[in-house]
């Protein structure tokens, strides 16, 4: 079976749900995408700018102070090590790219925790193209560092005062920007979410992250993992390091969703606890309420901060191939002084929810190995870990 | 009342339809009803009654604030039933549903359409449901008899026009703009030529949304097309007179003002 089929579903969930103005520029993407990924200069110039640029392959290392105390094998796939500082890079680079074939000179984004804000603003400067990000202006305030980053590689923040002020109001502003403008303007989406192509688009652009990994724990230890192990938002890391499993039955997938306040208040967990719904361009796991409005989530990790979910992940859902989990706010930043403290690595809050998640699987499963999704560097959380802490020193 | 009467009576006067649009609920789920009453007695051809949603993707600011307080004061599903209702038995103009999908998928498709038909509903937009994604919602509006209005924007190619005009019924929503609502300038003379070509391709009337704000535009628009759709600038109007002792009276004004009755 292809995933996503023709008309870009995968199994149930996916499709095209959006505004009339958008059908003829999402089927001039889908023919460039499908065009320009079999294209060997394309492809050249992707590897180029992934290899050299960015920072590919990552590392795959062996984190032996957690292994030992936890009593599992445990891999961390550093993308934090990747320039600016996430694996949204990756994406970025691939869509940028793109959009430069299709001679697109205005590139527009939305981007939560800023991470993919940054990596747009990034690949704009390089390929020299005029950027626009929107980002809610809740997020605004918590991530004064990396919006500064945006500024100075170019790029215009706008700030979202709409909505709950997050990640989902700012991808509405984009979609706005994009309809008004979508003759002239591409649309740079930062999660495997959204109408198709993007899903497909920005897990092909991730899956160097799995494909990588694959090969460095062959050759580390000679056979596939137990686990694999990422924090799940819209779920773009994850689904770059699940999908180059599929095929790996014997590899357990787990994706960790935000619990946020606990999954009876305030939350991010769509698979765990939401229900299929059209929200943003996609049939998929959505956190609604009984009429089918969107609910606002919640994170400590701002680009966990989202009430829907790619539809791969939910096929994966409904299909039995991954897992899905959630681990609260509390228990993220346990995870977050986890490694930090044992590892040397500052990983970013949204990572922070896979490593947490270490602790319980540990519980039946010693002696297990498992690849860990380390998707963001976390210095652009130094604030929030800050207040947080304030905040329960008040307590 | 259905679309395809009033359009075969509009024909017989020689002129274009206007259509106000209005989300219910907005700004509280009980001034509904007086609303539309009040849009019909200013001249008001069609309602075009919205439901609405949290997230309103294609909508600009002043829906997006109206839908919001809509829906801050309690307008749901249930509620936005009830006032067609009690519309039902009062209003004579036809009435069209206009919303996005998530309400309606999370309603139950069928369901829904069998409600709308119980309360004489004519016909449904969907914003965010093109024609691809429709088989299960358009099968459900055959069965109940319910008109599905599609929209044809100055993106849509000739090709995809072939297809829209062939499933759509009641009449063709013409975007006259690439953007979401709000107040815009017109481009008479572009869309002039689009609707000519929508023309080639179907017998149904054409109507144009999107932008629309003032009397001058809706006779403009009304001289080349079958209707013309105004939305945010009698949100706006609601929203800056709904608090004065007879706003009913004033909003009877000003859609008379703006279709020049």
């Amino acid at each position: 079976m292809s995933l996503p089929n023709k008309k870009g579903y995968f199994g149930a969930f996916g499709g095209k749900y959006i505004p009339e103005t958008l059908s003829v520029c999402l089927k001039e993407l889908e023919n460039a995408y499908n065009s320009y990924k079999r294209d060997s200069k394309f492809k050249q110039s992707l590897s180029f700018y992934l290899n050299e640029y960015a920072g590919r392959p990552t590392p795959l290392y062996f984190a032996q102070r957690i292994s030992k105390q936890l009593g599992l094998k445990v891999y961390l796939k550093r993308e934090d090590l990747l320039h600016t500082g996430a694996h949204k890079i990756n994406n970025a680079l691939g869509q940028a790219l793109l959009a430069k074939h299709m001679g697109k000179h205005r590139v527009i984004a939305e981007t939560g925790a800023g991470q993919h804000g940054v990596a747009v603003a990034t690949v704009c400067s390089l390929l020299s193209l005029d950027c626009d990000i929107y980002m809610g202006a809740e997020d605004v305030k918590r991530q004064q560092m990396n919006v500064l980053r945006m500024k100075v590689l170019g790029a215009n923040v706008i700030p979202v005062e709409s909505g709950s002020k997050t990640l989902k109001d700012a991808c509405n502003e984009a979609f706005r920007d994009w309809v008004t403008n979508v003759r002239t303007t591409y649309y740079l989406l930062g999660s495997a979410v959204g109408p198709h192509p993007y899903p497909m688009m920005v897990r092909d652009f991730q899956a160097p992250i799995g494909i990588e990994a694959r090969s460095q724990i062959l050759k580390k230890e000679g056979r596939l993992p137990d686990y694999l192990l990422a924090c799940v938002g819209g779920g773009s890391n994850s689904i770059g390091l699940f999908y180059p499993f599929f095929a790996d039955k014997q590899v357990k997938f787990i994706g960790v969703e935000a619990a946020g306040f606990g999954l009876g208040g305030y939350h991010s967990a769509s698979l765990v606890k939401g229900e299929p719904g059209v929200f943003q361009g996609s049939l998929s796991y959505v956190l609604q309420d009984e009429f089918g409005q969107i609910k606002n989530a919640h994170s400590v990790a701002p680009g966990l901060d989202y009430p829907g979910v790619g539809p791969e992940h939910s096929y994966y859902k409904v299909s039995k191939r991954a897992k899905y989990e959630a681990v609260s706010d509390d228990q993220a930043v346990e995870g977050f002084r986890f490694l930090s403290e044992l590892e040397g690595i500052i990983p970013a809050l949204e990572s922070a929810h896979a490593i947490y998640y270490l602790k319980p699987l540990a519980k039946k499963n010693k002696g297990k190995t498992v690849i860990v999704c380390l998707s963001g560097r976390g210095d652009k959380d130094l604030d929030i870990i800050k207040e947080y802490n304030q905040k329960k020193q008040r307590k | 009342m259905r679309l395809k009467d009033k359009f075969k009576q509009l024909k017989k006067e020689n002129r274009g339809a206007f259509i106000a649009y209005v989300p219910f609920g907005f700004p509280n789920p009980s001034a509904t009803k007086n609303i539309c009453l009040s849009l019909e007695r200013g001249g008001a051809d069609v309602i075009e009654l919205g439901i609405p949603f949290s997230d309103p993707l294609a909508d600009g600011p002043i829906i997006q604030a109206a839908t919001t307080k809509a829906l801050a004061n309690g307008a749901n599903i249930d509620k936005f039933f009830s006032c067609l209702g009690s519309l039902d038995k009062v209003l004579t103009i036809p009435v069209a549903v206009m919303t996005y999908y998530n309400p309606i998928f999370k309603f139950g498709i069928s369901q829904f359409f069998k409600q709308l038909k119980k309360y004489k509903v004519s016909a449904v937009l969907v914003v965010d449901l093109p024609l691809e994604e429709s088989d299960e919602y358009l099968k459900q509006a055959r069965k109940y008899d319910i008109d599905t209005i599609f929209f044809i924007t100055p993106t849509t190619d000739k090709e995809r026009i072939k297809r829209i005009v062939r499933s759509t019924k009641g009449f063709i929503y013409y975007i006259s703009i690439t953007g979401i609502t709000g107040p815009k300038d017109i481009a008479y003379g572009a869309i002039t030529k689009q609707i000519k070509g929508i023309k080639k391709l179907s017998n149904l009337p054409v109507c144009v949304g999107f932008g629309i704000h003032s009397a001058k535009q809706v006779a403009e628009v009304n001289k080349f097309s079958d209707g013309a759709i105004v939305g945010s600038s009698i949100v706006k109007f609601i929203e800056g007179n709904y608090d004065k002792k007879d706003f009913l009276r004033r909003l009877e004004r000003y859609t008379a003002s703006l279709c020049m009755k």
